[in-house]
C-alpha cells in the first residue's frame, strides 16, 4: 500500500505538463484491485529530468507474478530472476516482485534496461543484487525490513526510491543517486537528516512517522517542493529558509511548542503551504494570527485556505499583542527603576541618620553636617500608569545595565496618590503641574525625607494641591509632638497617617490625642487608619485643653501678637514670593487671613519653628542681647549714680537746710544794713 | 518696702539678688524682638504687661531654655506652668522619661533632655530608663533636679568624694564642678558599705550651702530629710528630698502632693472648653459651607482676644503665687 497523497506539481517548468515523467500515486483503500498506472513518456532517452510521472499498476504486478521463475541457483544463495521472452518484450522496462516473500533481493540477468522496479511488501533485509541495472529510473523498496541504505551506488539515473516502512536508522550511501526527485523514507527509524545535500534535484523529501528531534542540514535541496515531516518529535526547525522552492510543509504531530523555534519558516518566501495541527503550538491561543502575521507569503495552513480577513483579523491581533508586551516591558523597566531608586533613597537616609548619630555622640570630632550628595541627574520621571504587576523580562535585566546613573530621590502620581522619596523630591512641588492633575490628587505621601524639610514647604503644598485631604509620613523623622503643630497651617486634613518606621514619636501614648487636639479644626476623621470617635476627641481636649487656654490666654499681649504675627508672615511669605506684591492681591490675602485665624485661636499660638530655624533665631538674638546687657548697665549705672546722689543728698540736705536758714537769719538781723545791702543790689544790676 | 536689710546692701548685690536686671535686660530685647507690634500700642504699656507676666509667673511660657533657668522665679515659674498645663496628662496613665520630656518640650523648645534624664533616675533610682513614672513621682524629682541643679551637681561631687573615701582634709579652692570640704578628721570610711554616712555628709552639704551664691534648700529642712537614716546613697538623698513636704512648701512652686490633682479654676475652664469642643465638632459637621462656619469662628475668636485682654489683669489665682527666697 503505498501511503499518503503523493502530488508532486511541476516546480519550475509551469506551464509543462506534458513533457517528461510525471509522477502520480494515488491513495486508495486496501486491498481492491487498485488501479497502478504507469506510464512512460516514449521519449524516455532526453529525460528533462524533472517532472515524473509514476503510476504503478496492481494488476500488472500479479499478473506478472505469474510468469516469473525463481529458480534457485546452486552456485550462489540468492535465487536467479527469469522471465519469459515474452514478458520481457511486452514490459521490457519494468518488473514487479511484490508480495513474493522474498527475503533476500535476487539476481536478475538479462534485465539491465530496466527501469521500474518494485520490491514492495517483501522481507528483503538489504538491498543487494541491482547494481548491473543502471538504467533504473524508480525502485520501490517499501514495506521491507531494510535496515541500512546500500547497494545503490551504480543506479545513478534514478529518479525515484522509495524505501518506506523499513528499518532504516541512518539516511546515507545516496551519494551518486543527484538525479534523484523523490525520496520516500517515511516509517523508519531515522534520528537525523543528514547526507542529503547533494540532492539537488530532489523535489520530494518524505521523512514522516521517524524519531527527527528537530530539522536542520537542508542546504542544498535547490528543487525541494515538499517536506513531509509529520509524526516525528521536533522541537525547532531549521535551514527551511535555505530551501527557495519549497511549497508544502507538513510538521502536524510533532513537539512544536513556540513561534520562535520555527522563526526560519518567516523567512522563507517560497512557502505556502504548511501544517501545526497535533503540535502544542496549536493549542495556544495566538497561535493562529502569529503564524499568519509572521507568514504573510502563506495560502494555506492546517490544509484550510487563508482568506483575507483572517488575514487582516491576524495582523490586527499581532499588532495588539506587540503594544501589549512593549508596554509591558516598558512598565516592568519603569518598576524596576522605581524600586532602585527607592532603595537608593533609602540608603541615602539612612547614611544621613547615621552620621546625624555619630555627630550627637562624637562632639570631639569635625565631621561635616551636610551629607554628600552624589552626582544628581534629574531623571525622574512622572508617570501616571495604572499599577500592573507582571514578571520581569530577561531582556530587562540587560537594559537596566544600561542606567549608568541612578536618581536620588523619586516623585510619583499614582491616580490621587502622590508619593515623595527624599529631600529633592520636595523640589518637584515646583513645577507646572496641570490643574487636572493637581485636582485629583487626595493623598501625599511623604518617605525618606527630614520632618522639618516638610514642613518648610507646606504652604507650597497647600496652594499647588488644594485637594489633598490624607498626608502619610513614613521614615520623615517625627521626634517631638511639638512638630504637628506645623501641620496646622494646611488648608484642612481628614486623614493623617505615620508610619511607625522612621518616626520615633509614635512610641509615646499620647501623639494621637496631641494631634487631635492641636488640629482639631480639621475635624479629622481617621489617624492610622482608625476612626476617630467623639470620646477621642473629648480625651484630647481634656488631656491638652489646659495647655491651649494657658497658652492664648496667659500670655501677654505683645507675646501673642509676634507669636501669632511670626505664624502668618510665613504663611503669607511664599504667597508673596509667588504672586508678586501687587496692591490688587492684599485684600485677598486679607481674607485669607481672616479665615486662617478662624482655626481655633487659643491653640494657634502653639507653633512649630524648625530646629534650624530655631537655632538660627537664637544665634540673631545674641546680639541683641549684648547691647541689651550694656544698655542696661548703662542705665543701671546712672541710675546708682542718680541713686547715691539721692542718698547723699538726703544726708547732708538737714545740713544744708540748716546753714541756708542760718545764713539766711545773720544777713536779716540787721535790718538797716540789709536794706542797703538789697539797693546795692539792686543798683549793682543796672 | 524700705526695710533696712535692703538699704543695707549696696546698689549692685541688691539687684543681682533680686535679678532685677535680668528682667530689664529681658524686656528690652523683647522690645528690640517686636519693635514693629509694639511700638503700635506704646513702651509703657509693653513694660507694664512684661512685668506683670513676670509676677504672674506666665513669662517663661514657650521661651528659650537660656532664659527659663537663668533665675530661681523662672524655674519656680516653669514649674508651675508645667504642673497646671499637664495636671490632666498625669491624672492618667503613667508615661516613660521621653514622654515627660516631650511635654517639657512643648513648653519649652529646646529643653535639654539630660536635665529630664537626671530627674527620671531619681525616681527610679538609677534603674532602668524605661520604665514608667507617675506625674507626681516625675514631677517633684523633676521640680528638686531643676531648680536645684547647680546645687545637685556640687553635691554630687562631694558624695563621689566621700563615697571614695577621699579625705576631706585640705581645703580645695572652689570650681564649678567641684563642692567645697572643710577640714575633718578622717572617719576612715569603708567603700563596702552603701553610700555615706548621713551626718558626715550633711556636714559637707551644710558648708557647700554657707558658701554658695545659687539658692540651696534651707539647712534645717535638710537636715530633717537626713534625719532618720544611718547611711544614704546619693539618689536616695535626692529622692528624699523630692519628697520631702517642707521643701516643696519652701519653694512655693506646686502644691503638695495631695491636692497636685487638684486646680477648681482651671478644671472649670477646662469643662468650658470640652463643652465648646463638643458643639463645636457636632456643629462643625452640620453646618452649611463658608459663610456660616465664618460667623462661627468669629465668635470663637472674639472670645479668645476678650480672654486675652483680660490676661493684663491680675486674676485671682487660687494658687496665687509669691516670691519667696
Amino acid at each position: 500500500m503505498i501511503p499518503g497523497k503523493y502530488r508532486s506539481v511541476s516546480g519550475r517548468a509551469a506551464n509543462n505538463v506534458n513533457c517528461g515523467l510525471h509522477l502520480v500515486i494515488q491513495t486508495s483503500s486496501l486491498p481492491e484491485k487498485n488501479k497502478v498506472e504507469f506510464k512512460l513518456n516514449k521519449d524516455t532517452s532526453s529525460f528533462p529530468g524533472r517532472l515524473l510521472q509514476h503510476d504503478l499498476e496492481r494488476n500488472y504486478s500479479s499478473r506478472q507474478g505469474d510468469h516469473i521463475n525463481l529458480v534457485s541457483s546452486s552456485l550462489s544463495s540468492f535465487p536467479i530472476l527469469q522471465r519469459s521472452s515474452e514478458e520481457k518484450i511486452l514490459y521490457s522496462d519494468r518488473l514487479s516482485l511484490e508480495r513474493q516473500k522474498l527475503t533476500v533481493c535476487p539476481i536478475i540477468n538479462g534485465e539491465d534496461h530496466l527501469r521500474l522496479l518494485n520490491f514492495q511488501h517483501n522481507f528483503i533485509t538489504r538491498i543487494q543484487n541491482i547494481s548491473n541495472l543502471q538504467k533504473l529510473i524508480s525502485l520501490d523498496l517499501y514495506d521491507n525490513q531494510i535496515e541500512e541504505i546500500s547497494g545503490l551506488s551504480t543506479l545513478r539515473c534514478l529518479r525515484v526510491l522509495l524505501l518506506g516502512k523499513n528499518r532504516i536508522k541512518k539516511i546515507s550511501n545516496l551519494e551518486n543517486l543527484k538525479s534523484l526527485d523523490v525520496l520516500d523514507l517515511h516509517g523508519n527509524q531515522i534520528t537525523k537528516i543528514e547526507n542529503i545535500n547533494h540532492l539537488c534535484e530532489l523535489r520530494v523529501l518524505n521523512l514522516a512517522r521517524n524519531f527527527l528531534s528537530h530539522v536542520d542540514n537542508l542546504n542544498g535541496l535547490d528543487s525541494l517542493t515538499e517536506l513531509n515531516l509529520r509524526h516525528n518529535q521536533i522541537t525547532f526547525v531549521r535551514d527551511v529558509d535555505n530551501l527557495p522552492c519549497l511549497q508544502h510543509l507538513f510538521l502536524s504531530f510533532n513537539n512544536i511548542s513556540s513561534f520562535d523555534s520555527v522563526s526560519c519558516l518567516a523567512d522563507s518566501s517560497s512557502l505556502s503551504d504548511i501544517t501545526f495541527d497535533g503540535n502544542p503550538i496549536a493549542q495556544e491561543s495566538w497561535y493562529k494570527h502569529t503564524v499568519l502575521q509572521n507568514m504573510m507569503q502563506l495560502r494555506q495552513l492546517d490544509m484550510k485556505r487563508i482568506t483575507e480577513e483572517e488575514r487582516r483579523m491576524a495582523s490586527v491581533l499581532a499588532k495588539k499583542e506587540e503594544e501589549k508586551k512593549r508596554e509591558s516591558h516598558k512598565q516592568s523597566l519603569l518598576k524596576e527603576k522605581k524600586r532602585l531608586t527607592i532603595n537608593n533613597v533609602a540608603r541615602q537616609w539612612d547614611l544621613q541618620q547615621q552620621r546625624v548619630a555619630n555627630i550627637a555622640t562624637n562632639e570631639d570630632r569635625k565631621d561635616s553636617d551636610s551629607p554628600q550628595d552624589p552626582c544628581q541627574i534629574d531623571g525622574s520621571t512622572l508617570s501616571a500608569f495604572p499599577e500592573e504587576t507582571g514578571p520581569l523580562d530577561s531582556g530587562l535585566n540587560n537594559a537596566l545595565q544600561g542606567l549608568s546613573v541612578i536618581d536620588t530621590y523619586l516623585v510619583e502620581v499614582d491616580g490621587d496618590t502622590l508619593s515623595l522619596y527624599g529631600s529633592g523630591a520636595l523640589e518637584s512641588l515646583d513645577r507646572n503641574w496641570s490643574v487636572q492633575t493637581a485636582g485629583m490628587i487626595t493623598t501625599v505621601s511623604f518617605t525618606f525625607i527630614e520632618f522639618d524639610e516638610i514642613v518648610q514647604v507646606l504652604p507650597k503644598l497647600k496652594i499647588k494641591f488644594p485637594n489633598s485631604l490624607h498626608l502619610k509620613f513614613k521614615e520623615t523623622n517625627l521626634v517631638m509632638l511639638q512638630q504637628f503643630n506645623a501641620l496646622a497651617q494646611l488648608r484642612r486634613i481628614d486623614q493623617l497617617t505615620i508610619d511607625p518606621q522612621g518616626n520615633p514619636v509614635v512610641n509615646f501614648t499620647l501623639w494621637k490625642y496631641y494631634v487631635l487636639f492641636r488640629l482639631s479644626h480639621f475635624s479629622m476623621q481617621k489617624i492610622n487608619g482608625t476612626e476617630v470617635t467623639q470620646n477621642d476627641m473629648i480625651m484630647a481636649e481634656r488631656l491638652f485643653g489646659i495647655l491651649a487656654h494657658v497658652a492664648s490666654s496667659e500670655l501677654p499681649q505683645y507675646r501673642l501678637i509676634s507669636i501669632l504675627g511670626d505664624a502668618r508672615k510665613k504663611q503669607f511669605q511664599y504667597l508673596l514670593e509667588s504672586k508678586g506684591k501687587k496692591p490688587g492681591i492684599i485684600n485677598e490675602e486679607n481674607n485669607d487671613s481672616k479665615r486662617l485665624v478662624g482655626e481655633n485661636t487659643n491653640r494657634a499660638t502653639l507653633n512649630y519653628t524648625t530646629r534650624d530655624f530655631y537655632n538660627e533665631k537664637l544665634e540673631e538674638i545674641k546680639e541683641k542681647k549684648k547691647f541689651c546687657k550694656t544698655y542696661i548697665e548703662d542705665l543701671v549705672k546712672e541710675a546708682t549714680e542718680i541713686n547715691m546722689k539721692n542718698e547723699a543728698l538726703q544726708k547732708l540736705w538737714p545740713q544744708m537746710f540748716i546753714e541756708l536758714v542760718r545764713d539766711a537769719v545773720i544777713e536779716i538781723r540787721n535790718k538797716n544794713s540789709y536794706m542797703k545791702l538789697c539797693l546795692q543790689q539792686i543798683t549793682d544790676q543796672k | 518696702m524700705l526695710s533696712p536689710e535692703r538699704l543695707a546692701l549696696p546698689d549692685y548685690e541688691y539687684l543681682a539678688q533680686r535679678h532685677v536686671l535680668t528682667y530689664m535686660e529681658d524686656a528690652v530685647c523683647q522690645l528690640l524682638e517686636n519693635r514693629e507690634d509694639i511700638s503700635q500700642y506704646g513702651i509703657a504699656r509693653f513694660f507694664t504687661e512684661y512685668f506683670n507676666s513676670v509676677c504672674q509667673g506666665t513669662h517663661i511660657l514657650f521661651r528659650e531654655f537660656s532664659f527659663v533657668q537663668a533665675t530661681p522665679h523662672n524655674r519656680v515659674s516653669f514649674l508651675r506652668a508645667f504642673w497646671r498645663c499637664f495636671r490632666t496628662v498625669g491624672n492618667g496613665d503613667l508615661l516613660t522619661m521621653k514622654e515627660y520630656h516631650c511635654l517639657l518640650q512643648l513648653l519649652c523648645p529646646d529643653f535639654p533632655l539630660e536635665l529630664t534624664q537626671k530627674a527620671a533616675r531619681i525616681v527610679l533610682m538609677d534603674d532602668a530608663m524605661d520604665c514608667l513614672m507617675s506625674f507626681s513621682d516625675f514631677l517633684f524629682a523633676f521640680q528638686i533636679q531643676f531648680y536645684y541643679s547647680e546645687f545637685l551637681d556640687s553635691v554630687a561631687a562631694i558624695y563621689e568624694d566621700l563615697l571614695s573615701g577621699k579625705n576631706p582634709n585640705t581645703v580645695i579652692v572652689p570650681t564649678s564642678s567641684s563642692g567645697q570640704h572643710r577640714q575633718r578628721p578622717a572617719l576612715g570610711e569603708a567603700g563596702m558599705l552603701e553610700g555615706v554616712e548621713a551626718s558626715l555628709f550633711y556636714q559637707c552639704l551644710e558648708n557647700l550651702c554657707d558658701r554658695h551664691k545659687y539658692s540651696c534648700p534651707p539647712p534645717a529642712l535638710v537636715k530633717e530629710a537626713l534625719s532618720n537614716v544611718q547611711r544614704l546613697t546619693f539618689y536616695g538623698f535626692l529622692m528624699a528630698l523630692s519628697k520631702h513636704h517642707g521643701i516643696n512648701q519652701a519653694l512655693g512652686a506646686l502644691p503638695d502632693k495631695g491636692d497636685l490633682m487638684h486646680d477648681p479654676a482651671m478644671d472649670e475652664e477646662l469643662e468650658r472648653l470640652v463643652v465648646r469642643s463638643k458643639l463645636h465638632r457636632t456643629s462643625r459637621q452640620h453646618r452649611a459651607k463658608e459663610p456660616g462656619a465664618f460667623g462661627f469662628q468669629r465668635r470663637e475668636k472674639q472670645e479668645a482676644l476678650e480672654r486675652v485682654s483680660s490676661a493684663s489683669v491680675p486674676m485671682p489665682y487660687h494658687y496665687r503665687w509669691e516670691p519667696r527666697e
